[in-house]
């Protein structure tokens, strides 16, 4: 009896010890908080990264993770039914979307990420374009840049 | 017909009724295919089999003590010819329902059993042990068997090999003149069988969970898994046979429900996604079944008679508690996949968000994969169907196994709370050992 409490402890133990209990998808990173900075080569990588800030100004302020957001930009359909989770309007969706690529390009030219032409480009389509226009340009983006 | 023969033929037809509580475990996904049903469905061809021998055992028995020898051989050929039955069902009803006959059939076969062991070993005791072992063995080699055969000769021939095997222990019980028993029966041992409802219960996790969480959630070929799972069955006869030096059956019960919670929890633990970490909880729970279950039924049978009678209650009591833990653990199971299809594919969009392939590619890529999840209908999708028509560069590569590594990563975290509730089910089984130790000292 003694042996078999013996044998049970030390294998979960060493299970527990070697990840057992941590061995689950990976959590993902808060939108809100900082990012690791993270070096871009060319004009493409350097939208994405506009692109990525997008992605969690408008998570964190919507609640939600960057990830989750990314996934309901496949159409409208799909953000319709984020904001219905999130008991939000498709409005308020659609504001802090576009307030959240405003605010990345800011951020993008300030740190010298995208140039003057770019910025422009992408301030029009945040402010004018309507939302399913601006979606296939977000899922599109860095074809802009070729 | 020597004393050896007659008890290994014996022996096999109980084998064979009580493997099928789990033969069909790898069948599964098969016949879900065959006959379009969904998994909560599907689930059926086990619990109804479960079910029905838990309904039937006790009154099968007290059929089996009056008559033992054409007991078992009307069970035999009520068991075999529902195989047959299952073998060439139609239809997904016609299974279910040939499934419940062979329950039936296999009560009453595995309750005149007892006697007729009694009869050709002249011991109630020797009976009691080939008895219990051939019942733990059958159970536990059943998923092994099952997944090989599905594999080689698919899931039809596990039950058209059992037709003609079932047959052939008639030869047992032929020319065999067992005394039938008409004294009323005792009251059953309420702590032995409920020990063993809730041991039971738990057992499921380790032969449905387990051989699910290797073919389904890993994708690994059954016929491997069956050969992986076979650890437990092997671990369960070594044990078995240096059980007696390891004292009473009380403690020889709670030793071996130590080590089956031990497994259990060590499962639910699980470090990584490849088979050979789960061949230590497998020894664990193998020895604890060898130990427990044996234990049990002695106890459960201890002083009692008629010996069919009560070998007939600790058979409604397994069964009863493989249907508690079909029925308790499933649902936790397929909660758990869900909540964890979501954790798995926002890591995964994090990983092709942060990956270092190109940046027009990372929303196809993040779509694909979500179609395939979309499309995967409650099944574990492979994710590697996105990268097939991709270049084969480093960075896919990386992405590519990244996605895989979420994926294992939240089914094995899916099948973590089961694992451990089926542990929480095993240690239960410690109170009435506890409490009938206080009561009998075998």
């Amino acid at each position: 009896m003694v042996l078999a409490v013996a044998a049970a402890a030390t294998l979960v133990a060493a299970y527990a010890a070697l990840g057992g209990t941590s061995y689950e998808p990976s959590p993902v990173a808060n939108p809100c908080a900082p990012r690791p900075p993270r070096a871009a080569e060319g004009t493409g990588e350097r939208i994405e990264l506009v692109l990525l800030a997008a992605a969690d100004r408008t998570a964190c302020r919507l609640g939600v993770s960057r990830e989750e957001l990314v996934l309901a930009l496949r159409s409208v359909d799909e953000l319709d039914a984020l904001a219905r989770k999130e008991e939000r309007s498709r409005d308020e969706l659609e504001e802090a979307l576009r307030a959240g690529l405003l605010g990345a390009v800011e951020e993008g030219e300030r740190q010298d990420l995208i140039g003057g032409t770019t910025a422009r480009g992408l301030r029009f389509a945040a402010d004018r374009l309507p939302l399913g226009l601006l979606l296939s340009l977000l899922r599109g983006a860095s074809s802009l840049v070729g | 017909m020597s004393t050896r023969t007659r008890s290994t033929l014996v022996g096999l037809g109980i084998g064979l009724a009580l493997a099928d509580s789990s033969v069909v475990t790898l069948a599964l996904p098969d016949i879900l295919r065959q006959f379009d049903v969904e998994i909560p469905t599907v689930a059926w061809v086990l619990t109804s089999y479960n079910l029905w021998l838990a309904l039937a055992a006790v009154p099968a028995a007290y059929v089996a003590r009056r008559r033992p020898a054409p007991a078992f051989g009307a069970g035999t050929l009520v068991f075999a010819a529902a195989s047959l039955g299952c073998a060439l069902a139609p239809s997904f009803g016609v299974l279910v329902g040939a499934r419940c006959v062979q329950a039936v059939g296999g009560a009453l076969l595995v309750c005149a059993a007892l006697d007729l062991l009694s009869e050709i070993e002249g011991s109630d005791t020797r009976a009691v042990r080939t008895w219990a072992a051939a019942g733990i063995l059958g159970a536990a080699l059943g998923p092994a068997i099952g997944g090989i055969l599905t594999e080689t000769l698919g899931w039809e021939s596990i039950f058209f090999l059992q037709a003609p095997l079932a047959l052939v222990t008639l030869a047992a019980a032929a020319r065999l003149r067992v005394r039938p028993l008409v004294e009323p029966a005792g009251r059953p041992s309420v702590p032995a069988n409920l020990a063993l409802l809730l041991l039971s219960g738990a057992l499921t996790a380790a032969l449905f969970l387990l051989v699910l969480l290797l073919v389904d959630g890993w994708r690994m070929d059954p016929a491997l898994a069956g050969i992986v799972v076979t650890v437990m069955p092997v671990a369960a006869i070594a044990t078995a046979a240096v059980a007696e030096r390891l004292g009473g059956t009380a403690t020889r019960a709670a030793t071996g429900v130590v080590l089956v919670a031990g497994g259990l929890t060590a499962l639910g633990v699980l470090p990584g996604s490849a088979w050979w970490w789960t061949v230590l909880p497998q020894i664990l729970v193998g020895a604890g079944l060898g130990l427990a279950l044996s234990a049990l039924t002695e106890r459960a049978l201890h002083g009692r008679s008629p010996q069919a009678v009560h070998g007939g209650w600790t058979i409604a009591a397994r069964h009863a508690g493989v249907v508690v833990g079909l029925l308790l653990l499933t649902p936790v199971f397929t909660a758990a996949l869900d909540r964890n299809e979501e954790r798995a594919l926002r890591a995964g969009a994090a990983a092709v968000l942060d990956s270092r392939i190109p940046p027009l590619e990372k929303l196809a890529v993040a779509q694909d994969v979500l179609a395939i999840v979309r499309a995967s209908d409650r099944e574990v999708p492979d994710v590697r169907d996105a990268f097939a028509d991709r270049p084969a560069t480093a960075e896919y590569r990386g992405l590519e196994e990244e996605l895989v590594s979420q994926l294992d990563r939240a089914v094995t975290a899916a099948f973590s709370r089961p694992f451990l509730l089926a542990a929480l089910l095993a240690l239960g089984a410690l109170v009435p050992i506890a409490v009938s130790r206080r009561a009998v000292s075998v």
